[in-house]
């Protein structure tokens, strides 16, 4: 997709942003990929610009195979109606980063939350308390070297359930379907 | 206005204040049990826990569908006015804590009744690590409704089913909460840690209802005095067993 069939007041952002790749997913949606120090400048751009009013959420991918997140910003502007996600690595260690909430407040929530299940930090932000997992005090657990499946035969009883009826039902070919 | 009537200090000649034998007691017990157990069951009011999705099978259950009032038992609001708390789905360990705040404010009888396959061993949610698996390791459950979810007619099977154990008096799960509160308190400890509390004072409430048992109190009731003091009545000699 060339500059020419994307909105002028788009291509005008994006020449302003070094080392900034895009790509057309479909129409209304494109997928923007660039260094993580001009994130910030980007996320600026679109909002004061070209009316990118509404950062719809920071998504947090763990790439087992890299040693770093990827954190994504959707943003989506009711004047140009399209949906830019602004894609960015960040190294697993230290797994900080900055916080947006300065350009978008609601970015407290979405930050927050990334840092309870990722524990990715993000500098600025005004709360990194604990957010839902209040009671936690594992791993972040949607990391993917957290064993869900092992922290729950650690924590919780397993009890085998084998009554009469049921030997009954297996020794005529029935029984529980594994 | 001053009052003039004779009042008689001998408990053997007034037969209001004379006290029963036990073994007359305990017949007049069983036999004033058998009429509450009857009247108790036809008249239930549910407090719904409806953090899980079995929530939805309970509007029709509850409403002209399946009219769950033609068998005496209704919604509630409030835990204090409840009899069943009925926990329809999985549950979080956070919500988990919200249940046992709201079971022990509920008073006795008081029927646990788990619905929903969730409650019974995790579910579909066994490999969660948020969820607990099995709810009678921090609650004493009367019943369990199978099924991912259980429709309403098994809803009303399983109520009828707690009505009849109500009425023959088998409907007894609540007393084990309070005969054997050390082995609930410890599983609810391994998941909240050892300063867990809740504002109830257990014991005293199990030695009010005559249920106290040497399982009632323990290792882990003790951490209960040592973090949750102004909460839990002790008799001196416990007492001065943990300040030692």
């Amino acid at each position: 997709m060339s500059n020419q069939q994307l909105p002028e007041i788009l291509a005008a952002v994006f020449r302003e942003i070094p080392n900034l790749v895009f790509t057309e997913q479909t129409a209304r949606r494109l997928r923007v990929e660039l260094r993580p120090d001009t994130l910030p400048a980007l996320l600026e751009l679109l909002k004061g610009r070209a009316g990118y009013l509404h950062l719809s959420a920071i998504s947090c991918v763990d790439w087992p195979e890299l040693d770093e997140f990827e954190l994504v910003y959707h943003l989506w502007s009711y004047e140009v109606k399209t949906l830019v996600s602004a894609h960015i690595y960040i190294p697993k260690n230290p797994g900080r980063y900055v916080s947006v909430y300065d350009i978008f407040t609601p970015a407290a929530f979405f930050e927050r939350d990334i840092h309870e299940m990722f524990g990715v930090y993000f500098e600025g932000s005004p709360d990194m308390e604990r957010f839902i997992l209040t009671e936690w005090t594992g791993p972040p657990p949607m990391l993917k070297s957290f064993s869900s499946l092992g922290y729950v035969e650690e924590t919780f009883k397993w009890e085998q359930y084998s009554p009469d009826w049921l030997k009954e039902i297996q020794a005529n070919g029935g029984g529980i379907v594994e | 206005m001053t009052t003039n009537i004779p009042i008689t200090s001998d408990p053997n000649t007034d037969i209001a204040c004379r006290t029963p034998d036990m073994q007359e007691r305990s017949l007049l017990r069983k036999v004033i049990d058998r009429i509450a157990d009857r009247c108790r069951s036809r008249s239930l009011f549910i407090l719904h826990y409806c953090t899980g999705c079995g929530a939805i099978e309970l509007p029709p259950t509850i409403t002209s569908r399946f009219d769950s009032e033609r068998l005496g038992i209704q919604p509630m609001v409030t835990p204090r006015q409840a009899d069943i708390l009925l926990i329809t789905g999985y549950l979080s360990v956070k919500t988990l804590k919200r249940v046992i705040l709201t079971y022990e404010q509920m008073s006795a009888p008081k029927y646990v009744v788990g619905m929903g396959s969730c409650t019974i061993n995790g579910g579909m949610y066994w490999h969660s690590y948020a969820t607990i698996k099995r709810l009678q390791e921090y609650l004493p459950v009367d019943m369990y409704m199978a099924g991912c979810m259980p429709r309403p007619e098994a809803i009303q099977q399983g109520f009828l089913q707690l009505i009849d154990n109500i009425d023959k008096g088998k409907a007894i799960a609540w007393q084990d909460y309070y005969q054997q509160y050390d082995k609930y308190l410890a599983n609810q400890q391994a998941l909240f840690g050892p300063d867990w509390h809740t504002p109830t004072d257990v014991i005293a409430e199990a030695r009010h209802y005559e249920l106290f048992t040497e399982k009632t109190t323990g290792e882990h009731t003790a951490l209960l005095a040592k973090y949750a003091s102004k909460y839990v009545t002790l008799q001196h000699e416990e007492h001065e067993e943990i300040v030692k």
